[in-house]
């Protein structure tokens, strides 16, 4: 009975703790409006486009802009507003309701959601540089970088202290 | 009337040390220039910074146990959780939790590890676990400085040195910082009152009373009085000190992320040094002594304590014109006072013992004796 209690409160502790990442996790959202190719197509950047987060201070982008909103919690919610190129009239306003749940973050590309496509959103640039890295990675094979001579002395760099 | 001598003499030894603070403190302050406004603001919020941390040492002190020098560790285990707090970008409310859940039980293994340590270094127990924070804060750089990153998966960056493993020395809190101490947001003139922080320092006292009232307590309390005694009453005297040791070092845990939520940067290397110096130093100016001490006696001391700091600088920049003078002079008083008061405390042990001896000896010998 006594172990029976335990595991049940070790198990509690464990779902108060998954809960807390749930509901307190900050999520960095990259909003993003740089021209994109997507499915053989190339979308344009938007001439500018006002984006709130939660409701919160507008965030302005201009073409080739991208900027960083922080959410906590589960879901948040956006508007995008496309206005005309002198910011006086919006074109198109879109509202969307974004789960992140447990993921960490994410880039919300502002020309296909314009377009209404369904893959606007991105993986993180950190995650992309990352993804990218490991592409470029070279094969085993080949001789490692430290075998190489990496200036013209033929002196490794420095290592950080 | 040599009785009254006697008794004036015994109640000023009592609180020798919180008088001589008084004291400065009053000389100090009108040197300072400081408003009252703004002492009140620096000592409510120091107060609530650092109450929870010297609170944690009153149970071990009841299991006679001495000064809890050992609450570093719990203070090390309070950090590991803010580490990975902030790894996972947990903040708020929710972040505090989280760390207090994640540290609990690193809080845990430490505090068995002292504990058993401290039985088997009976009388010791002080020294002991000064040196023991020692030990364990190398395993603690170990594990923060090579195994984070390496063996322990750190995502996070910001928080990793340059080189790929370790932690960075400082680590900003932005997401917790003084969450819990704005929690309900109070503001009574220019003063706001970190009304949250107080309540959670308030519950932890109810507990703390609660805590004497209950079989454990009750256990604890006979230990500390007389060692053998409890042990031939039946009372499990090891375990029952282990688990002193053990709500001692949970409750540093959580102090220190109470009291780092507040500073809102955490140092990896060093926030957790002088967790122990500190708070012993607080509870040993409210007149608390190594056998014996209470609530008051914590906030006595960390009102002093703290007064003394937010002073003294700039006391000591207008009275000699440098205020590295007043900062030379606090620590120097308020470290100083650490040993006035250990050896305040063995005096009056031995006194103690002098007169306990001499009434043993009973009315004729004493006469013989004069």
């Amino acid at each position: 009975m006594r172990r029976l209690l335990r595991s049940l409160l070790l198990a509690l502790v464990i779902a108060l703790a998954t809960w807390l990442v749930y509901i307190g996790r900050e999520h960095q959202v990259f909003l993003d409006n740089k021209t994109i190719e997507a499915g053989g197509q190339s979308f344009r950047a938007l001439k500018f486009v006002k984006i709130s987060v939660n409701g919160g201070e507008p965030i302005e982008l201009m073409p080739r802009d991208r900027d960083l909103a922080l959410v906590v919690g589960p879901a948040f919610k956006i508007r995008v507003e496309v206005m005309d190129e002198w910011g006086e009239e919006v074109e198109k306003t879109i509202d969307r309701k974004l789960t992140p749940g447990f993921s960490r973050d994410m880039m919300l590309s502002m020309p296909l959601l314009a377009a209404e496509r369904e893959d606007w959103i991105l993986p993180s640039p950190t995650a992309q540089q990352t993804a990218a890295a490991a592409n470029e990675a070279p094969p085993a094979e080949l001789p490692s970088a430290a075998t190489e001579p990496l200036s013209p002395e033929g002196a490794p760099p420095p290592a950080n202290p | 009337m040599s009785r009254l001598n006697r008794g004036i003499g015994s109640l000023l030894m009592d609180y020798a040390v919180p008088l001589i603070f008084i004291v400065i403190s009053a000389a100090a302050i009108p040197l300072s220039g400081f408003s009252a406004a703004y002492l009140v603001q620096e000592l409510l919020i120091r107060v609530g910074r650092n109450s929870f941390l010297i609170l944690s040492l009153l149970i071990p002190i009841m299991a006679g146990m001495g000064l809890n020098f050992g609450m570093v560790l719990g203070a090390m285990a309070g950090q590991i959780g803010l580490i990975f707090v902030s790894d996972w970008s947990i903040v708020g409310i929710p972040g505090i939790v989280l760390a207090m859940i994640v540290g609990t039980p690193f809080a845990v293994v430490l505090g068995v590890l002292c504990g058993e340590v401290l039985n088997r270094a009976r009388g010791q127990e002080m020294v002991t676990s000064y040196i023991l924070g020692f030990f364990i804060n190398g395993v603690y750089q170990l594990l923060v400085l090579y195994f984070m990153g390496w063996l322990i998966p750190i995502s996070n960056p910001a928080l990793v040195l340059s080189r790929g493993y370790g932690i960075r020395n400082a680590i900003s809190l932005t997401g917790i910082r003084m969450v819990l101490d704005r929690l309900v947001p109070l503001k009574i003139g220019t003063i706001s009152v970190p009304v949250a922080t107080y309540l959670v320092i308030a519950a932890f006292c109810f507990f703390i009373v609660w805590f004497r009232r209950t079989k454990l307590g009750q256990d604890m309390r006979a230990i500390g009085q007389d060692m053998p005694v409890a042990d031939s009453a039946g009372i499990p005297v090891n375990r029952t000190r282990v688990i002193a040791i053990v709500i001692s070092t949970v409750l540093a845990c959580y102090g220190q992320i109470i009291f780092l939520q507040n500073m809102g940067t955490l140092n990896t290397y060093n926030s957790h040094d002088q967790a122990g110096m500190f708070s012993i130093a607080a509870l040993l100016i409210g007149g608390a002594s190594v056998s014996r001490a209470g609530i008051g006696n914590v906030f006595l001391g960390v009102t002093l304590f703290h007064l003394m700091f937010i002073v003294a600088p700039m006391a000591g920049k207008n009275l000699m014109g440098q205020a590295q003078i007043g900062e030379y002079f606090r620590v120097f008083v308020s470290y100083g006072i650490i040993a006035i008061a250990l050896v305040l405390h063995a005096w009056k042990r031995f006194r103690d013992r002098m007169e306990a001896r001499r009434s043993l000896r009973g009315p004729a010998e004493r006469r013989e004796g004069a």
